[in-house]
């Protein structure tokens, strides 16, 4: 038995020598286009996140183009899908999937090591027609040329407007008459390029120390007992019970929220909101981007898109959906949260992402807030 | 030559065990601990400072967390010994309803016992409105307090108090404490110098086996408690998941290893003295 033992401890050094010196760097490498190959066929992978479309497209997709379809939903936050992928497409491989959805950040940061296929535009004439202009140029992707718009949303304020009719601006939250009924999302690149807009600094230019400046901002809101506590999406139940009366929280989460109570209400930020999308990706070694194309050209036709949109309630990327939904579906299409007006977004920023070693310090520095 | 070879075969599947899933996970840990760079190029290279940065920077969360956990023990003792006592020697032929009342909540998943406590404790909760009305909600609101962060761990660990005291009353000789009576001993001379040592082994196991779990919870204080609030395990979730800096979340995992460890052998070293005393007694 104990030669047993001494093989498994030998076996298990083995192993552990093989799993070392395991680390290269993308940097600034120029990524390749991807190779078209005739028209769509064989199989497609697809990962996103969870409810983040109806249950007809994907068959729809299927029976129009014969391309089958693995529609995974296995993103639940880019920092933990990352994570999962992150050993793989450091070889060159995508774990057999021909499509990610992440926001804009990650798809940025997945971009700069490498790890994503610039798109052959010649087969998506839907997307280079019908994406929205305010989403066609942004920094970290000025041509997309790597990045396409799955859906956007909106980072704002939604109040309990029986508890915190006042309530109208960002800097609204920091109101003593509110202390202790505030939450505030614990998302760097959500709450705090907002509270820079509340001290007068535009976040799309922002440097390190206007970020560290809205940072110490938040740092003493909280210390002061103002900020009652950062959430993930669950400040819902504490608008609900009463716990807090006004919150940074996003615009899908509003809508759902809006029609469950009545007293609650997404207020639009004086100040403006941050807008953001996540965005479809071709990873490196994606086995079939042919049909990857195909399906990020489907959606793109705005009647496909408006069957997504109705079901989904986030801001759709593409034009000439408003029409269809219309007459489908008035109430989706009136609402102010899904089909903003361009007045209605004026003052809102594109979600800004710092990265390198700036966005490890501004990590370090906010999660030193989050955690007291 | 059988003899020896025994215990080695015996050893086998639970030493393998340990070695697969973790010695091997830890060394690995370990390595990754000692990486330095930014998030997408970690790299291995004996990165020291992740253990001194992991110290300075969150040692509130450290200090907090060990005051939170000892709080959480201390008060699960008070109620869980009285509990225990009650159900060993008086419960009769109630004593397996009131153990399964003991172990039911687990039946349920920690996650919605703890975020059952958000709805006992919100803000317009007649229990908020008693304890405001006591003054013992002084910042008008008992959710997002470091209060509500021990009372969950406190009820969340309390079966883990219970049962190994339980265990150690219930097998106590009913004779030696009729001796003890015999002998003159008031009933309160007879709890402390017969019973209470007696069962001394369930009292250490107990304060460790929620001790322990306790330090390096996050779940209550994340869901219970505020930015001021939060504890080591809450810090090391974050770095991991949010930040992605996994050298910093791996060094300040080995520091929280570390740091109960020798919380733990200094505990053992005083009380567990005691504990032996009283299995000497017997």
């Amino acid at each position: 038995m104990l030669a047993v033992l001494i093989a498994i401890a030998a076996l298990t050094l083995g192993l552990v020598a093989c799993g070392g010196g395991d680390s290269i760097n993308g940097g600034d490498t120029e990524s390749e286009e991807v190779k078209l190959e005739g028209k769509a066929s064989g199989d497609l992978t697809i990962s996103n996140w969870p409810l983040y479309i109806d249950k007809q497209t994907v068959p729809d997709f299927e029976k129009e183009t014969g391309v089958s379809v693995k529609y995974i939903e296995d993103v639940n936050a880019n920092e933990e899908f990352f994570a999962k992928m992150d050993p793989l497409l450091k070889q060159g491989e995508s774990g057999g999937r021909s499509l990610f959805v992440v926001t804009d950040w990650m798809a940025n940061k997945m971009h700069e090591l490498g790890y994503l296929q610039n798109f052959d535009k010649s087969a998506l004439p839907n997307f280079e027609k019908n994406l929205v202009a305010n989403l066609r140029e942004p920094a970290y992707d000025p041509k997309r040329e790597f990045s396409a718009p799955w859906q956007s949303g909106m980072t704002g304020i939604i109040v309990r407007k029986d508890l915190a009719p006042d309530v109208k601006s960002i800097c609204d939250l920091f109101d003593p008459q509110y202390k202790g009924k505030v939450e505030m999302l614990n998302e760097l690149r959500d709450t705090v390029p907002l509270v820079m807009k509340c001290l007068g600094i535009d976040p799309t230019n922002a440097s390190e120390e206007d970020w560290l400046k809205a940072i110490d901002k938040i740092e003493s809101a909280a210390n002061s007992g103002q900020i009652r506590r950062f959430t993930g999406n669950d400040y819902g139940g504490d608008l609900t019970s009463g716990n807090a009366v006004a919150v940074i929280g996003w615009s899908g989460d509003a809508v759902q929220l809006q029609a469950d109570n009545p007293n609650i209400e997404w207020r639009m930020p004086t100040e403006g909101c941050i807008l953001w999308s996540d965005n479809m990706v071709i990873p490196v070694g994606a086995p079939n981007p042919t049909a990857a194309e195909a399906f990020m050209n489907y959606v793109y036709d705005p009647k496909n898109q408006a069957q997504i949109e109705a079901y989904v309630n986030y801001v759709s990327p593409v034009e000439n959906v408003k029409p269809i939904l219309l007459k489908e579906e008035p109430e989706v299409a009136k609402n102010q949260l899904i089909f903003p007006d361009q007045s209605f977004t004026k003052n809102c920023t594109i979600q800004p992402s710092p990265t390198g070693e700036e966005e490890q310090n501004l990590n370090r520095a906010f999660n030193a807030v989050l955690n007291g | 030559m059988r003899r020896r070879v025994a215990p080695y075969f015996l050893l086998g599947p639970g030493a393998a065990w340990l070695l697969l899933f973790f010695v091997i996970p830890l060394y690995y840990l370990a390595k990754l601990s000692l990486n330095a760079g930014v998030f997408g190029s970690y790299e291995f290279s004996w990165h020291w400072e992740n253990y001194s940065d992991a110290l300075q920077l969150y040692d509130t969360q450290f200090v907090r967390s060990f005051v939170y956990a000892g709080l959480a023990t201390l008060f699960a003792l008070l109620l869980a010994y009285p509990l225990a006592y009650t159900i060993a020697f008086k419960a009769g032929r109630w004593r397996n309803v009131f153990l399964f009342a003991v172990v039911a909540p687990f039946f349920t998943t920690y996650l919605i016992r703890t975020l059952a406590w958000e709805t006992i404790l919100s803000d317009q909760s007649p229990v908020v409105s008693v304890l405001d009305f006591l003054g013992l909600a002084p910042e008008g609101h008992v959710l997002a307090t470091g209060g509500a962060v021990v009372a969950g761990l406190t009820y969340n660990f309390l079966p883990f108090m219970v049962l190994p005291i339980y265990a150690s009353l219930e097998r106590i000789d009913a004779r030696l404490i009729e001796a003890g009576k015999d002998l003159y001993a008031s009933a309160t001379q007879t709890f402390l110098r017969v019973t209470l040592p007696l069962s001394a082994p369930g009292v250490v196991a107990g304060t460790l086996l929620t001790f322990i779990p306790a330090s390096g919870d996050y779940v209550n204080a994340q869901f219970l408690g505020s930015a001021s609030n939060q504890m080591i395990g809450n810090v090391i979730q974050s770095l991991y998941l949010k930040q992605s800096d996994y050298p910093a979340a791996a060094a300040l995992s080995f520091v929280l290893m570390a740091a109960i460890l020798v919380l733990v052998l200094i505990y053992i070293r005083f009380a567990g003295s005691e504990a032996l005393m009283g299995e000497e007694a017997v």
